[in-house]
């Protein structure tokens, strides 16, 4: 998809994207420090905003194979299987059984499958999240820093869960996270944001390591200094 | 039920009790079937709306939510009355022109309370279902199925001041034995002929009759988790 020209203001915040081209079939990671516009991109992308100018050219995506999860996912009364089915059941798709009990089993969830879906614990919460978000076979996933709460074996699980999507059917991610190795071990691509603006798009190599840009160069050496000082 | 009717004529003096509590729950039951589907669809709409004077209109509809029946009865009078600009329906001192003014009466509140508990949960609710690829219709459902707790509060709180009404039922309806006297003005017309203990009776027995219904209401709600992990 192609964004042009996009501009969107909420409050004192200005967001302006002049351009940005998410190529489908890639994983794309998304970073940069808070409040710099990431889940208002994403929510615009979503339809949930509307830019007060621009575009955005789903290129033949349509709105309803996009999805999003957040960092505080929201879950509907019910349990976690009704949660599950909620984006089924809006599309009059018939819930695979065999599909949803291979989702809960790979996630360790199985035996939470009848569970109300808010008590669980917020790790538990994220990985449905996640589960719900892909049981339709979306085209574009958007994670929203959902994956933060996960512990490193569960963040390796969906990690691989990307990765197997991916060998399968190529579709287009775009990842939010201030997990630097995260983001370099899943992304093809990288967009570094800084005040409402995209400052650089390219291979995560390049953007991370290679940037004549400070900002980006003092934003990965903080996080890296910061992943030191904690491992 | 000719049973039940000589068991309460026989216990209570000759004010006609059991027709009072046949029109107090006809009258609580419609007023509050109205004033839900009113008030909810308000709610809804005034949460949606973006408008000039949306914060007047707000405010107003906050005053209106505790405003005295008895006004609302004053002004339903008028407006029934034989010279009024509805007079010639023929309202006044009928269960519909009472039905009329508890409608008047319990609507903002409906209104009111579906309009505070969307203002702080329905954007969140509306955000997670475009996510997850609702139209605007399923979108809406989803809320009004989410809020359903809060939905329910405001009808029975709306009950609540319906049965337990006075002022405006006496002005619109003329508390008229076996025609528009309901519970509430039964006793106020005992307690004014000094009969205290049936009138105390009365209240007993509208207030059980009361948690009956609510405890039925309860029945169906049943099933709600409230097990949230905080």
């Amino acid at each position: 998809m192609r964004i042009t020209d996009l501009e969107k203001k909420q409050g004192d915040f200005q967001m302006r994207i002049d351009s940005l081209v998410l190529k489908s079939g890639k994983i794309h990671g998304i970073i940069g420090g808070n409040g710099c516009g990431k889940t208002t991109l994403c929510k615009l992308i979503m339809g949930i905003l509307e830019p007060d100018s621009g575009t955005l050219d789903y290129e033949g995506l349509e709105i309803q194979n996009i999805t999003m999860t957040a960092q505080r996912p929201y879950f509907i009364q019910g349990s976690v299987y009704e949660n599950i089915c909620y984006p089924l059941k809006i599309r009059r798709i018939r819930p695979d059984e065999q599909k949803i009990d291979h989702w809960l089993s790979r996630c360790g969830l199985t035996e939470k499958k009848h569970q109300y879906a808010r008590s669980l614990s917020s790790g538990e919460q994220q990985k449905v999240s996640m589960i719900r978000a892909l049981i339709f076979d979306p085209e574009l996933v958007m994670i929203d820093e959902t994956l933060s709460n996960l512990d490193p074996e569960n963040l390796e699980l969906f990690e691989n869960v990307i990765f197997d999507i991916q060998k399968k059917r190529k579709i287009t991610w775009l990842l939010i996270s201030h997990r630097l190795a995260h983001i370099y071990k899943m992304c093809d691509e990288l967009h570094f944001m800084h005040g409402g603006t995209v400052l650089a798009s390219g291979g995560k190599q390049e953007i991370l390591f290679e940037t004549g840009d400070e900002r980006i160069r003092r934003f990965v050496a903080n996080e890296v200094i910061r992943m030191d000082g904690s491992v | 039920m000719q049973f039940l009717k000589e068991i309460l004529d026989t216990f209570f003096s000759d004010v006609g009790v059991f027709d009072a509590i046949f029109v107090t729950f006809q009258l609580a039951f419609c007023a509050t079937f109205i004033s839900s589907v009113l008030g909810i669809f308000l709610g809804l709409l005034l949460e949606r709306a973006r408008f000039v004077g949306k914060r007047v209109v707000i405010r107003i509809n906050r005053t209106l939510m505790g405003v005295p029946p008895v006004v609302i009865g004053l002004v339903v009078y008028m407006i029934l009355m034989r010279r009024g600009p509805l007079g010639r329906l023929n309202l006044l001192f009928t269960v519909p022109g009472m039905i009329f003014a508890q409608v008047l009466i319990i609507t903002p509140i409906i209104c009111g309370m579906t309009y505070t508990s969307l203002v702080s949960k329905a954007p969140a609710i509306r955000t997670f279902a475009r996510t997850m690829g609702a139209s605007p219709v399923q979108t809406q459902c989803l809320v009004v199925r989410e809020l359903k707790r809060e939905l329910y509060f405001a009808v029975v709180t709306g009950f609540g001041r319906s049965i337990s009404e006075v002022g405006a039922v006496m002005l619109v309806g003329g508390n008229i034995k076996g025609h528009t006297r309901t519970m509430t003005t039964t006793i106020s017309l005992l307690k004014s002929q000094g009969i205290f203990t049936e009138g105390l009776t009365l209240g007993i027995l509208l207030l059980i009759m009361a948690f009956i219904i609510q405890s039925l209401a309860d029945f169906f709600q049943r099933g709600e988790k409230t097990d949230e992990n905080y």
